[in-house]
């Protein structure tokens, strides 16, 4: 990292970092190319296959997918040759079978001009499009709620046996990164409710509105006091808390509860909900290169 | 079961000139799986009984005959097989029964009645008469049905961890060369240069490096890792080691699906016994290096033979591969340089550094040198596990080795390299078989599957089975391979059951291109074979199934009823006991008739009839 390089997109001379990923370069220099299973603050993932672009290196042209492409050398890159629209329009026609519920994709498919009617709509088929994306940010939350479950046509994604997942935290990012709105969730006044299961909100400490799941605070509260733990900082929010976090860490090890720990041992203020969601949008937008996980956030949202 | 000092069942040479005293008879009792299902264990305890009872107790006298228990012949068909060393008798299709009269007739002639029977009928005694091994040129296999695989006493008098100790006297860059100067390319299918692979592993300082085995043989009716991972575990291991000093790896895996009971506990006895030799471990043969291997057991993924989904799947992550923009000799396993290797690509490996990469160059052709194990399996009167030199052409291996087509029927294609790859009709018999020529023809060299077909296979049928096959087994992760065989799917069932709409085809043929430009694996790219591959050389037979609603082999149910042409008919009652139904009837001297309103169109009447008097007719023009 860090050598730089021209690549040429389009005709267009692109300034880059050697190991950047393609589509980031083509986005920063106003390149469009079409993607659904990418968010700016996740890892590529390759799997809508989309964003495929032809490369031209060494003489060599080859079909790649941009999101997951490190630019090694200074190519050449087509990304709306004939092939490419041809097979990103039999992609988008496959999703519309995949996913006819989907609004999405649907004008997609409209404005690509991909429609191929002989194709049967999958049976049930709602607006998911099976990319995992939803996964990748359960992940990167750290709940690890959901996964993507069997394979080959039978996949899906689901939590563990279809039941209310004990891992889950009602944090909704799984919700806010689904390219198609698959996955829903209904809010009240004291709660929401996703993947089958109510989460209670927890009130801000500051202004009495009630923002975030108890469950989800719970989480972020307690996996970052075990990170500080662990690495020796956090000193001043007092020993109390560091025994809190041991014992959070054990409880998450034995399978959590969900249920609002002794509020004593929580070591910052809550957030209030809106600025809480919006905040950590932003920072998953503005911190490529550095997402580690939402927690980290938080942490930095709570001034610590 | 055999003292470690015994050597048998190796080539004359082995023994020396200075041994003037004969080698001892042995008995090998071919006890691969196949073999197994046909009580291979029994017999040998029948024979060892046998050999007691006629006072011939091998832990009495010395000169008494052993017994030893050895991995697949190949020829499963006609199993269990017994050889006698040196005597070099074969006998085929042996009972417990039999053990008597074959321990009364040693020394004496040969047990006629369990000796194969040439195409004249005449008996052939030896094994290189038989026209099923003739033809064979063994290297992957050169030591399974001759050495007892869970005796290393064996393996090292054949010759074993020779290559090994001399690996241990070169440097990485020699190793490499050997392998480099052999062409060797990887045997699980997509044929990617091994010393190329080693080369660049090692050019890595990145520490700690792997080396893995990939054992999760998937392809249906494909078994040649299996019969190697059984019957000569040690040559993996070596060519696994070899590997691991080449790239300056110290933890090796070997990934075998777990279906494999036998090769899994073979391969970890041999790893025990090889660690207590001091072949394998903390000090190979005193050299200081170390390897320590590890048995995964794959799970029973098709997708998990894809080389980084088996890593994810080791790294205990969901079996799905990712991009290979970084190739996993720079970034395999948890991150670090790997070589993954096929086990017969490995079992090569101990030939070439004993003999040399120039000399192992010599065989097969310019562009894919050695030789390799197929699975000729279906419409042949000969079936097994053969290996011949590459560039062997299709007509050789299916004519000369597999005796030709069963009731001497058309040829009408033979599939190869398994799910992913494609079928070849008759015009190309002569194709001489490397990794190019069967790329060139839309097909592939795979794992070495090789299904012969006749003209009672419908090749609609045939791509929609395949297809199914992968729309279960692809790990679902990219759009193109997953729904792209999921729409195939849908279409090509309803060509098959009379559904098929004009434009199919080149719907079919537009998904295919888009499967294979933008998939992310192997899996992907190569799923569109098995339907470019039977529209390319079959686009008629499509054709007769879309516009005529007509299955011109007599194949797909939906399409097809069955009558029997009372002219050709002798009224033999074969297609009556064939049934599974029961709605063919008739008499003596009466042609017979299929009560056809209640047929499955399952074809057995046909497959029974030896007048061609059963004939296949489309639905619409009978009803």
């Amino acid at each position: 990292m860090g050598e730089k390089l021209i690549i040429s997109i389009d005709g267009k001379a692109c300034a880059c970092e050697k190991g950047e990923y393609l589509l980031q370069v083509a986005r920063r220099n106003g390149i469009f190319i079409p993607s659904l299973c990418n968010h700016e603050g996740l890892e590529g993932l390759g799997a809508c296959r989309l964003c495929i672009v032809e490369v031209t290196r060494g003489g060599r042209t080859q079909t790649v997918v941009s999101c997951i492409y490190p630019v090694e050398a200074e190519i050449e890159v087509q990304t709306q040759t004939n092939s490419i629209v041809e097979q990103r329009s039999v992609i988008v026609a496959l999703l519309a079978r995949l996913a006819p519920q989907s609004q999405t994709i649907a004008q997609m498919a409209k404005f690509m001009g991909a429609d191929l009617p002989r194709l049967a709509e999958r049976p049930g088929g709602d607006k998911c499009i099976l990319c995992g994306l939803c996964v990748v940010a359960c992940e990167q939350v750290g709940t690890g709620a959901i996964a993507k479950v069997n394979r080959g046509v039978e996949k899906e994604i689901a939590t563990p046996y279809h039941r209310p997942s004990a891992e889950c935290i009602g944090c909704t990012a799984c919700a806010n990164v689904c390219p198609t709105g698959q996955i829903e969730y209904q809010q009240d006044e004291q709660g929401v409710t996703i993947w089958g299961r109510y989460f209670d909100y927890v009130a801000c400490a500051a202004c009495g509105k009630q923002f975030a799941t108890a469950a989800a605070w719970e989480f972020s509260a307690l996996s970052s006091a075990s990170e500080a733990a662990s690495v020796g900082v956090g000193a001043d929010a007092g020993a109390d808390a560091g025994a809190g976090a041991g014992a959070g860490a054990g409880a998450i090890g034995q399978g959590r509860t969900g249920v609002v720990a002794d509020a004593d041992a929580l070591p910052a203020p809550p957030l209030c909900p809106e600025c809480q969601r919006q905040q950590v949008a932003e920072w998953l937008a503005s911190s490529s290169g550095r997402y580690g996980n939402v927690r980290v956030a938080m942490k930095e949202l709570a001034g610590e | 079961m055999s003292e470690r000092t015994t050597v048998c069942g190796t080539p004359p040479t082995a023994f020396g000139a200075a041994t003037a005293v004969t080698p001892r008879r042995c008995l090998l009792v071919c006890c691969g799986t196949g073999c197994r299902a046909n009580n291979a264990m029994g017999l040998a305890d029948a024979l060892e009984a046998a050999a007691r009872d006629a006072g011939l107790d091998v832990t009495v006298s010395s000169d008494a005959p052993q017994i030893k228990r050895t991995g697949c012949n190949g020829f499963c068909e006609n199993g269990p097989i017994v050889k006698v060393h040196p005597d070099d008798i074969s006998y085929y299709k042996v009972k417990p029964e039999d053990a008597e009269p074959i321990i009364a007739s040693l020394g004496n002639e040969p047990v006629a009645r369990l000796l194969y029977r040439g195409e004249m009928r005449q008996r052939l005694t030896r094994q290189i008469d038989n026209p099923f091994y003739a033809h064979q040129q063994k290297l992957a296999l050169r030591n399974i049905g001759e050495i007892d695989p869970l005796v290393i006493a064996d393996y090292v008098a054949a010759g074993g961890y020779q290559a090994l100790k001399k690996a241990l006297q070169m440097s990485s860059e020699q190793i490499v060369e050997e392998v480099i100067a052999s062409g060797l390319r990887g045997r699980g299918g997509a044929g990617f240069p091994t010393g190329i692979k080693w080369q660049t592993a090692a050019g890595y300082p990145a520490k700690p490096k792997y080396v893995i085995c990939n054992g999760d043989e998937g392809d249906p009716g494909a078994f040649m890792d299996r019969s190697i991972l059984e019957g000569d575990p040690h040559s993996v291991i070596e060519g696994l080691t070899i590997a691991a000093l080449a790239i300056q790896a110290e933890q090796g895996f070997l990934y075998i699906r777990d279906e494999y009971g036998l090769a899994l506990s073979n391969i970890a006895a041999a790893i025990a016994v090889a660690e207590a030799d001091g072949y394998l471990g903390d000090d190979i043969c005193g050299s200081g290096r170390k390897l320590r291997l590890e048995i995964v057991r794959g799970g029973g993924a098709f997708v998990c033979g894809e080389s980084t989904a088996l890593m994810a799947s080791i790294e205990g992550r969901v079996g799905e591969p990712r991009a290979k923009y970084v190739r996993s000799a720079e970034k395999g396993l948890w991150g670090q340089p790997t070589v993954l290797n096929n086990v017969e690509t490995l079992a090569n490996i101990p030939y070439i550094i004993l003999n040399g990469g120039a000399e192992f160059a010599k065989i097969g052709t310019a562009g894919s040198t050695g030789t390799k194990v197929f699975s000729l399996v279906g419409k042949v009167n000969r079936t097994g596990l053969i290996e011949v030199p590459m560039g062997a052409s299709l007509r050789h291996m299916i004519y000369d080795i597999g005796g030709g087509i069963k009731r001497d029927r058309p040829f009408k294609a033979v599939q190869t390299g398994g799910p992913s790859g494609g079928c070849i009709p008759e015009g190309q018999l002569d194709l001489a078989v490397d990794f190019d020529t069967l790329d060139a023809e839309g097909a592939m060299m795979g794992s070495g599957g090789m299904i012969v077909m006749d003209e009672h296979d419908c090749m609609v049928e045939v791509a929609r089975y395949y297809v199914k096959l992968l729309a279960e087994e692809s790990c679902g992760k990219c759009t193109p391979c997953r729904e792209g065989l999921r729409q195939m799917l849908g279409i090509l069932t309803d060509i098959t059951e009379g559904r098929g709409q004009v434009g199919d085809i080149e719907l079919l043929e537009r998904i295919c291109a888009t499967m294979t430009a933008a998939s992310l694996c192997a899996l992907g790219k190569t799923a569109a074979n098995p339907v470019l591959s039977t529209i390319r050389h079959f686009r008629d037979e499509y054709q007769a199934h879309i516009r005529d609603r007509s299955c011109p082999a007599g194949v797909c149910p939906a399409l097809t009823v069955y009558v029997i042409d009372a002219e050709k008919c002798t009224s033999c009652g074969a297609c009556s006991r064939a049934c599974p139904v029961g709605i063919v009837s008739g008499e003596k001297k009466v042609p017979y008739s299929i009560q056809s309103e209640k047929c499955i169109a399952c074809g057995s009447c046909r497959d029974a009839c030896r007048f061609d008097a059963v004939i296949a007719m489309r639905k619409e023009e009978v009803a």
